[in-house]
């Protein structure tokens, strides 16, 4: 079965639109991608460490996201190892902040009273940030369209307020509204560009040098310089500027791993060294808030 | 008489937590109505949707009555500020106080005079402490606020009596109020009793009670099951998740493209139900067909739901068919040297180091159960080669089952296949035992080699924290053997698997490993015992040092006593030895040292020349009995010397005044003690 609807499709780039100025009229800052490569839009300094420490924060913003591992060529209609979440941060969490989402739904065409929306028990860890949160993955008619999380701890710290983190997966979300089986048929703007014009060659050659070219031993090496890097400015108390060093480190990390030069042994003990980091950006961070 | 109505409003709790939150609730309010001596309505209910725990109890009464008692105050020479303390905290007078001695001294004391209470107060007092007593196994903060809660609470209706109870709870005020519209949180609405606003909710098609929700969901699936001659599996984890994950249950069958049912069915059974939450559906023959269920919280009126899920299903199985297609033509063989790369643990080497050894230890298993040393080799040696397949990276659940159906593609023998496939069998109590012996030698090898490595690196496990499942690892190898009823020498392949880590280079102390794991193989057979409903006493002597190589015999006869314990020949062996070693207790105080046979040239009567016959008799018979041992016919043998027990203790004096006599006597009488001993340890058994 088919179902038409009167309105024309929103476009990936209106469904970006849409959600900035739905979230904007919430009072969030409207940041623009942070200029790193970062595996989600967690990373962003605008969310790991403003969610730290007790001043108030609202912020919304598009995230390219990278994540080496996930790249198949361009030939898998559902993964990519470039893609784009559009991340929500409030703190302290709203009391109505399920009313927003759901709303900021509706922003975007999908009226929730028509689809079966599910709060998904998902509890979330990331490792090298040393973050832990429980919240849900939402689902519409099945299909997981955003990530929902109470952060209890960031960077080793206890959240107080806690932050409420609202990630929605653009391509998913998209294809969900587009009803389109791969993403590389994503309309992205009303003069008929597809996400495959724009990303296909790239997800295709970041795949060959991800998974083939990389120069890993080159790599290996910067990955210390950084990790230096990062502890001396931590020693300078400049957090912000650590902060950036220690996302190279764990992108280098990350080609690393696709490469599959780092053992599972290794792999524990990198992940381990790019939390130590994290966690004493956190407190320098921390004692430039209060 | 009135009934406390309750509703605890939150985002959506998680299906575990709910159930957990339900039971907590119900056994809190339960002990508090017990404490305060208030009777009410036992068999009432604790219901929950996601978003609504909701309590209902009746039939409790406005008041209760407090008799009058004497309460007793601090001791007359306490210091002054503890009588005022004792008059303040009692809301009375000084001149209500009296004096009064007791056998501890003389204190003050009041007389509280016999009072009504009303209900509505206690539970204003309490509720906030009830409320706090729930555990959760997972909780959160959220915002400001301190209070943990499965996931943030919103709001609390508390009703007595139909009248709204007023208390706070951290930073909630309790009300008559709740939001009936669960997404948005809106339409704020009063409810004074809990029949209309169960009945407010079911106008809107949604059940508070999940057994309501579970009941309307089986029966619609049992509905379109029965027209379209379908199966579903009975699986009451999932069906439980689902009910309580929804509050307006609507069942929607669903199909996929036919050309999925290529791919091996646990591979699209797992996408559905771990992933999706969906129900499979089964032919008649238990093939997996391309309908299954989808349980929406809302009724599809325009299709989208059901649209949506096929998609989404279509998506996902595309992805688990790509990986297929490609993991399953990579040569298993040609994969075994990139074990190398993968570290089985840290410290006990790489998934190949593990093979290895596995393959040695299988090998020797392999005589002892009279199978193929060649087949258990090649099992063993491409058992752990799926670890490494996209399929396994994406269906963890699925290791080694996905690696039989690569063996099977491949050509591999069916047995080597099916051993693959079974290696991780059985996970623990309740899972599925492999029967054929290449399955269960490859098994019994991958536990017992993790086994002896955890405990060589010092990994075992803490009376309160197991986090690499070693008990369950133990627990499995216990019904391996015990299930199969295999006889193998246990205490020989400790042995063997600590020398295979010693030739891999592993510095360990097999010694204490044996010891250890011994003890801890041991204890894990008595909770197995146990979870068999084998009486503790039997448990605790069947298990009495117990060796390694006996568990199948100790588990065995303890499944005999615990069945014939209460017939006769259980019953009437335990006495005769009860009798005989009763004696030799009390003889044992005047110290005489027995030899362990008795001198049939003593005997005086034919009583003693009877038993002693009866006794050689038995003798003989566990003499010729080889490792076949029938436990039952032996138990019978055992209580058949009754009659020559009861003779000998009707006509023969033990204590006879010739101590040589009377020696003799004992010894006989410990001939019977031993000889029943050394079926089972008798002393141990309570009667």
């Amino acid at each position: 079965m088919v179902y038409k609807t009167k309105k024309k499709t929103l476009s990936f780039q209106d469904t970006i639109f849409n959600l900035q100025k739905y979230w904007s009229k919430k009072g969030c800052v409207i940041l623009q991608p942070y200029d790193l490569e970062v595996g989600a839009g967690t990373f962003h300094p605008a969310t790991t460490l403003r969610s730290l420490g007790p001043k108030p924060w609202k912020t919304a913003y598009v995230q390219p996201s990278r994540r080496p591992t996930d790249g198949r060529y361009g030939d898998n209609p559902n993964r990519l190892q470039h893609y784009y979440q559009f991340q929500v941060l409030i703190k302290p969490s709203p009391k109505e902040i399920k009313k927003m989402y759901l709303n900021s739904l509706s922003s975007i065409g999908i009226n929730y009273e028509e689809h079966d929306i599910r709060f998904v028990e998902d509890d979330w860890e990331s490792p090298t940030l040393g973050a832990a949160g429980l919240g849900w993955e939402v689902w519409c008619d099945g299909m997981e369209v955003t990530q929902f999380t109470y952060f209890q701890q960031m960077a080793g710290v206890e959240c107080k307020p806690v932050s409420v983190e609202i990630t929605y997966g653009l391509e998913r979300l998209c294809m969900f509204i587009q009803n389109k089986k791969s993403v590389f048929d994503l309309i992205w703007n009303d003069e008929g560009i597809t996400y495959k014009d724009i990303f296909h060659k790239s997800e295709k050659e970041f795949s060959a040098y991800n998974f083939e070219y990389a120069n890993t031993d080159n790599l290996f090496k910067i990955f210390e310089m950084l990790e230096e890097e990062t502890k001396l400015l931590v020693e300078k108390k400049i957090s912000l500027p650590a902060y950036d060093q220690c996302l190279k480190c764990s992108h280098v990390f990350n080609i690393l791993d696709a490469r599959g030069v780092i053992s599972v042994a290794q792999r524990a003990e990198y992940i381990a060294r790019i939390r130590e980091l994290t966690k004493s950006i956190g407190k320098v961070w921390i004692e430039s808030q209060s | 008489m009135s009934e406390l109505f309750v509703e605890l409003f939150s985002e959506e709790i998680p299906a575990k937590l709910q159930i957990n939150a339900r039971n907590e609730l119900k056994k809190n309010i339960k002990n508090f109505f017990i404490d305060s001596q208030i009777k009410f309505n036992e068999n009432f209910n604790v219901y929950s949707t996601p978003n609504r725990l909701v309590l209902h109890v009746d039939k409790i009464p406005n008041e209760i009555k407090l008799n009058s008692e004497e309460i007793r105050g601090p001791n007359v020479n306490a210091p002054e500020k503890a009588l005022e303390g004792f008059i303040r905290s009692n809301n009375t007078t000084l001149e209500k106080i009296f004096k009064k001695s007791t056998e501890k001294g003389e204190f003050y004391f009041f007389k509280r005079e016999s009072r009504k209470i009303k209900v509505s107060e206690l539970l204003e007092k309490n509720l906030s402490e009830i409320l706090t007593k729930i555990t959760w196994n997972k909780s959160m903060k959220w915002a400001n606020y301190d209070l943990y809660w499965g996931r943030p609470l919103k709001s609390i209706l508390a009703i007595f009596n139909k009248k709204p109870l007023n208390f706070v709870f951290n930073h909630i005020n309790s009300s008559n109020k709740t939001f009936t519209d669960k997404s948005l949180e809106e339409g704020l609405k009063i409810f004074n009793d809990f029949n209309s606003y169960i009945k407010f909710f079911k106008q809107k098609g949604i059940l508070i009670d999940q057994d309501l929700r579970k009941k309307i969901i089986q029966n619609k699936i049992n509905e379109i099951i029965n027209k379209k001659n379908l199966k579903i599996e009975q699986n009451e984890r999932l069906i439980d998740e689902i009910v309580n994950i929804v509050e307006k249950p609507a069942v929607i069958i669903c199909d996929f493209d036919k050309k999925f049912l290529n791919v091996p069915s646990e591979i699209l059974i797992t996408t559905m139900q771990s992933h999706q939450k969906y129900l499979p559906t089964f032919d008649k023959k238990n093939n997996l067909t391309n309908n299954f269920f989808v349980v929406a919280d809302i009724k599809d009126t325009k299709g989208f739901v059901k649209l949506g899920n096929e998609r989404v299903i279509e998506a996902r199985l595309s992805d688990a068919e790509f990986f297929w297609k490609k993991n399953k033509t990579q040569n298993l063989v040609k994969q075994v040297d990139k074990l190398k790369n993968i570290n089985y643990f840290k410290g006990l080497g790489s998934y190949f180091d593990k093979i290895q050894r596995m393959r040695k230890l299988s090998s020797l298993i392999s005589d002892d159960f009279l199978i193929s040393k060649d087949k258990i080799e090649i099992a063993s040696s491409i058992c752990k080669v799926d670890l490494m397949s996209d399929l396994v990276g994406e269906f963890p659940e699925l290791q080694g089952i996905v690696g039989g159906h690569f063996a099977k593609f491949q050509g591999f023998d069916k047995e080597v296949c099916l051993a693959v496939s079974e290696q991780y069998l059985p996970n623990g109590m309740e899972s599925k035992l492999p029967k054929k012996m290449y399955s269960v030698a490859l098994s019994l090898s991958d536990k017992l080699d993790s086994l002896v490595g955890f405990f060589g690196i010092n990994l075992k496990p803490t009376s309160s924290k197991d986090p690499y499942a070693i008990r369950r690892m133990a627990i499995s190898l216990v019904r391996l053997i015990v299930e199969n009823e295999i006889k193998i020498k246990l205490k020989d392949l400790v042995v063997y698997t600590c020398s295979a880590y010693r030739d891999q280079g592993y510095d360990f102390d097999t010694k204490k490993i044996q010891n250890e794991l011994s003890d801890f193989i041991i204890e894990r057979l008595k909770n197995y015992l146990k979870e068999k409903k084998i009486r503790q006493d039997i448990i605790e002597s069947s298990t009495f040092l117990l060796g390694l190589d006996d568990l199948l015999k100790a588990y065995k006869k303890s499944l005999c006593l615990n069945k014939n314990i209460k017939k006769e020949i259980g019953f009437e062996t335990i006495a005769v030895y009860k009798r005989s070693s009763n004696i030799l207790n009390t003889e044992e105080k005047i110290s005489i040292e027995t030899l362990g046979f008795a001198d049939p040239g003593l005997f005086k009567n034919d009583y003693e020349k009877k038993l002693y016959k009866k006794i050689d008799d038995i003798r003989k018979y566990f003499l010729s009995i080889g490792k076949d041992e029938n436990y039952e016919e032996s138990l019978k043998i055992l209580s058949s010397i009754k009659k020559e027990v009861n003779d000998f203790f009707d006509n023969v004096i033990v204590n006879d005044e010739d101590i040589i006599i009377k020696k003799n006597r004992l010894e006989l009488l410990n001939m019977l003690c031993k000889t029943f001993d050394n079926y089972f340890n008798f002393s141990k058994i309570e009667t």
